[in-house]
């Protein structure tokens, strides 16, 4: 899903970013840049795009409220979450960072995180106040809405990048066996590198949501048999809490949506 | 997620605060092995002040109550409220826990 036209930025801001990093990266992405905080002026549907510097920035909740509209990381992969030295070049991050600014550019909210930072700072509940932001949603609809997002997002992390297994069975040696698989793939920027996205499309009566990782895929499973395990229940309670949910790209894609 | 234990003869009361997701996999290893060691037949998870439980919080509890079954004593969910009781309803808990209010 996309926009039927790009939607302009007003301005491309650093927040955490070495001095001199973000007049190249917006000259790069052809963006206006805006100097850091407070947010530059903008009108009520304005859009600015933030590059967070790091693990830091992007827990900031005033980087999550209007007008800022996209959040794009903008670290090297080999150091998720974490701030880029004084002494670095943005030439090693601008490819990626302006690959995934154009993709900002298609939908109403975009972010895209390490999965180091995704999860450090519960992207699903930023996402979630930047949508509450924009339409009124009762408490239950938000609960719902931020359970079956972070779901999304957690299988993204979990399985998609970190590529660690379920739980398997209901005993303390399956939550070991996670926590060690866990722990190892998390310190291995390989792994903790890779992106988490989430691009949101808002309409009057219904919000659409897109979660993709940069895993191997997966095609779903009819469940196996009658051994209970702790672990596989996200993606059934994300049916049960969307009005509609597609998997894409060979499961690196989901696609939710929400009935307003 | 953090959480306080109140130990008695007969039962123990654990309140729950903050979030239960798959991160607080080692801090839920920790309090099985806790439970598992206590005297009380009852062990009561008090989720009155837990904000938020997702899809692997759920699965931790379960793994919480048939540890608790191995070891004879009873897993109780108490008191959750907002979020935290409609994943529980929504994941049909009750059916295998015993949820109360």
């Amino acid at each position: 899903m996309a926009t039927a036209a790009p939607l302009p930025f007003d301005a491309l801001q650093g927040a955490g970013l070495p001095a001199g990093w973000v007049r190249i990266l917006a000259d790069g992405c052809h963006i206006r840049p805006a100097p850091p905080v407070p947010a530059p002026a903008s009108g009520p549907d304005g859009r600015v795009l933030v590059l967070l510097g790091g693990e830091e920035d992007a827990a900031d909740s005033t980087l999550w409220a209007p007008p800022y509209a996209a959040w794009v990381e903008a670290t090297s992969p080999a150091t998720p979450g974490r701030h880029p030295d004084d002494s670095a070049s943005p030439a090693g991050v601008l490819p990626a960072v302006t690959a995934a600014v154009a993709r900002a550019g298609h939908a109403h909210l975009f972010a895209s995180l390490s999965t180091a930072t995704a999860n450090a700072v519960h992207l699903a509940g930023r996402v979630m106040a930047a949508v509450s932001a924009r339409r009124s949603l009762t408490d239950a609809q938000r609960d719902d809405m931020e359970l079956a997002l972070h779901e999304a997002i957690s299988n993204a992390v979990v399985h998609g990048n970190l590529q660690v297994a379920g739980m398997k069975g209901l005993n303390v040696d399956a939550l070991d066996r996670f926590s060690h698989d866990l722990a190892r793939r998390m310190a291995d920027p390989a792994f903790a590198g890779r992106r988490v996205e989430v691009s949101c499309w808002l309409e009057p009566d219904a919000l659409t949501v897109d979660v993709t990782d940069e895993g191997s895929g997966f095609e779903p499973a009819p469940k196996a048999g009658a051994t209970p395990d702790a672990s596989g229940r996200g993606l059934d309670l994300i049916t049960l809490l969307a009005q509609s949910v597609e998997l894409l790209d060979h499961g690196r894609r989901i696609r939710m949506r929400f009935t307003l | 997620m953090d959480y306080a234990i109140e130990a008695k003869d007969h039962e123990s009361i654990v309140r729950l605060r903050g979030r239960l997701t798959f991160n607080d996999h080692a801090k839920l290893r920790t309090l099985i092995t806790e439970m598992q060691g206590s005297k009380g037949k009852r062990q009561i998870l008090d989720l009155g002040n837990l904000e938020f439980v997702d899809s692997a919080g759920i699965g931790m509890l379960l793994i919480a109550h048939e540890e608790m079954g191995n070891a004879d004593k009873q897993l109780v969910l108490r008191g959750a409220a907002g979020q935290v009781k409609r994943v529980l309803s929504v994941a049909q808990l009750g059916k295998i826990v015993t949820v109360e209010d």
